[in-house]
């Protein structure tokens, strides 16, 4: 038996490109990674871990339930042809065994087994004609709605679709015209022959009743050849486009379970992560840049394309407020921002060992607690918070120890988010010692940044980290604090570092729930929006910064509540600036002013 | 007669030449960050600045010296800050500061 016609030369070509470039750039990859992570890598291989890997890349790569989940056209879409197409290469493979038997056949006889069929005179099998058929009318469904996306995306659900650079519209009209063209070659071979399923047999049928045989002749060798370009264009086009994600997800998955994640530095693992994203475009409408001030180029699906392609702009690494809100939405569940972090600390990072040498020396804290409190700059600019903290650890009977009341060192996490990334580490290793000194046993900050850095790079062992709200949570829970309920109505402000960023969203409601009523606004807990003041952000104006702060009060005040709500002082700070209508306040202080 | 000790003294004399200071680099730190040339000089951003509390850290002094072609020991002095972020939003007319911080930086220092 022969498989082998001039036309598949195209596809083969195709393949064995697309395959040598795949494995080169995994094995490089892999082979670049840093030791631990290697090793990471190998311990985790025999463990159930490598289990729930493979199950989660069935349940991702191939059914994409987490797109699903944010968007269930889209969902349907991208299944249809992960899945689709497949399905299509599993039952063709069947397909081949049933008619030929456990026989070796080479690719091209299974990918272009309709052609090679009949002039073997393989009896008809319609389960299988029925079978394929149906797959490919299911993938087809998808390359539909893929049309349907590019030309009117509001109909999917998205406000707005990826801009693609040049070599994705090449791949993107490849995939394109695959299954149209497979469709149309299958057909005609099936109209030449008088076989085939509902679909390629029906509308071969139709085409021979139509032209007449004699033409379908004619014109089969070109659909088929035109079907083989498509597929080795697609497949050339694939490792240098977002296609690539197809099949990069997969080791990303397993990669992840194993506990490989982004660093601090850059490594050749983010490269998992950069080229895993399929550039859907999912994280554009969330992100509050381009929703209010309508910047649509540093989207985290633009900043990891211009990353992958090494055309990465310092505006580009910069202009993001790390709110996360694109993060929690990323289908492919890349690590959004400490890939930009360590972008941002391959483009800033200069040590200067002799930058913080006035830190030498310094202690300005004062008290002698088992409680430290850590106010953070920004509580000290926002002095209502402190002092209603104050009153708060006097009615609770708490000794504290002040860190910084009469100032001190910042965290070091506006620093490492703006990429300094070594001296940032200067600044913890100040107060980790500081802490250390003065045997405190708890820390409480009100500040949710300090809070994520003391929580994620400080090595705090023995000292327990809490958030105002939870710490004044336990008081109340512990009756320490007695606390009068108002007939006041507040609405809540999740900060970014402490909802998204911390995993803190209960404690800081409850309390509200223990003085007043708690209306919650349109966008909330994991969806809520960014205050637009984030120190993450270096390169907006102020200006900007108030049309964000604007609508996210407008949206707030629109609860009708009394008063607006919130736990971190940079918010609280941005938002007055939104609002003139509706009172905005810290935690602590309605906790303070109900105070028995 | 013995000097008197008041705790201040007089600053010593000194000239800022515009025609001999070189102001390339001022002229591209201001076409980058214009919203600079707004600034009124009120100090608020030194006046609760984290870093210039612990130090003689002075953000408005080394950024009025930069535009007017002062660079010497501009970055050194700079890079004492911990781009916490409370000037920007003391700022009155609403300065990118740590914006500029970076500028400054940037273009001052060695990248």
């Amino acid at each position: 038996m022969r498989f082998y016609a001039p036309f598949c030369l195209p596809f083969l070509i195709g393949v064995a490109v697309m395959f040598s470039l795949i494995v080169w750039k995994y094995v490089v990859w892999f082979a670049e990674l840093p030791r631990a992570d290697k090793k990471r890598v190998l311990y985790g291989i025999p463990t159930p871990r490598t289990l729930a890997a493979v199950w989660e890349v069935i349940r991702e790569c191939l059914l994409h339930r987490r797109i699903f989940r944010v968007n269930p056209l889209l969902g349907y879409m991208h299944m249809s042809l992960a899945f689709g197409w497949f399905l299509l290469i599993v039952v063709g493979w069947t397909e081949t065994v049933a008619y030929l038997g456990l026989h070796w056949v080479p690719l091209q006889g299974h990918v272009f087994f309709r052609y090679f069929a009949p002039p073997l005179m393989l009896r008809d099998k319609p389960f299988f004609d029925f079978t394929m058929d149906l797959l490919l009318l299911f993938v087809l469904s998808g390359v539909a709605l893929a049309w349907l996306k590019r030309f009117w995306s509001r109909a999917m659900g998205m406000r707005r679709t990826t801009r693609h650079v040049p070599g994705d519209r090449i791949a993107l009209s490849a995939l394109w015209f695959i299954f149209p063209a497979r469709l149309f070659a299958e057909s005609i071979t099936c109209g030449i022959y008088g076989m085939g399923g509902f679909l390629t047999g029906g509308l071969g049928a139709l085409m021979a009743s139509a032209f007449g045989r004699s033409t379908l002749v004619v014109f089969e060798q070109g659909a088929w050849w035109f079907y083989s370009i498509a597929l080795g264009v697609f497949f050339v086009a694939l490792p240098f486009s977002r296609y690539m994600h197809i099949f990069t997800e997969i080791p990303l998955i397993f990669l992840r379970r194993y506990g490989v994640r982004p660093h601090e530095k850059e490594s050749s693992g983010d490269q998992f992560q950069i080229q895993a994203c399929s550039r859907c475009g999912i994280c554009i409408d969330p992100c509050q840049l381009q929703s209010v001030l309508g910047i649509d180029n540093v989207q985290s699906v633009y900043f990891l394309r211009d990353r992958r392609y090494g055309m990465l702009t310092r505006d580009v690494a910069q202009n993001c407020l790390m709110c996360g809100r694109c993060q929690v939405k990323c289908p492919v569940g890349i690590d959004l921002n400490t890939l930009r972090l360590n972008s941002r600390d391959t483009m800033r990072n200069t040590p200067d060992e002799r930058r913080y040498e006035y830190f030498a020396g310094l202690d300005r804290s004062e008290g002698a607690g088992k409680v430290g409190y850590f106010a953070g700059c920004m509580t000290l600019l926002t002095p209502r918070t402190l002092s209603a903290m104050e009153r708060i650890f006097a009615a609770a009977g708490e000794e504290v120890w002040w860190a910084d009341r009469n100032g001190g060192v910042c965290c070091g996490r506006p620093l490492k988010l703006s990429g300094e990334t070594d001296s940032a580490r200067r600044m913890m290793e100040y107060n980790t010692q500081l802490f250390r000194r003065h045997g405190i046993r708890t820390l409480v900050t009100s500040c949710p940044i300090c809070l994520k850095v003391f929580r994620e790079e400080y090595r705090l062992d023995g000292i327990r980290v809490v958030h105002h709200s939870q710490y004044i949570l336990e008081m109340i829970e512990q009756g320490r604090l007695r606390l009068g309920r108002g007939m006041a109505t507040y609405t809540y402000h999740d900060p970014c570092e402490l909802g998204r960023g911390s995993g803190i969203y209960e404690e800081p409601r409850r309390v509200i729930e223990a003085v007043g009523a708690l209306l919650e606004p349109a966008h909330t807990r994991e969806e809520a929006l960014c205050c637009g003041s984030s120190v993450a952000n270096t390169v907006i104006s102020d200006a900007d910064q108030v049309r964000i702060a604007e609508s996210v009060a407008g949206e707030l005040a629109a609860t009708g509540a009394d008063a607006i709500v919130t736990a971190c002082p940079l918010c609280k700070k941005a938002l007055v600036r939104g609002t003139s209508s509706v009172e905005v306040c810290d935690l602590s202080e309605i906790v303070a002013k109900n105070l028995r | 007669m013995a000097a008197m000790n008041f705790g201040f003294g007089i600053n010593r004399p000194r000239v800022i030449d515009l025609d001999r200071n070189n102001l390339r680099k001022s002229d591209e730190i201001l076409r980058e960050m214009p919203e600079l040339q707004t600034c009124i000089g009120c100090g608020a951003c030194t006046a609760l600045c984290t870093a210039g509390n612990l130090t003689s850290f002075n953000f408005r002094r080394v950024h009025t010296l930069v535009r007017r072609g002062e660079y010497e020991g501009a970055y050194e002095e700079m890079n004492k800050c911990m781009l916490c972020g409370k000037c920007r939003l003391a700022c009155p007319r609403g300065i990118n500061t740590r914006g500029v911080v970076m500028l400054i930086k940037r273009k001052l220092g060695d990248f």
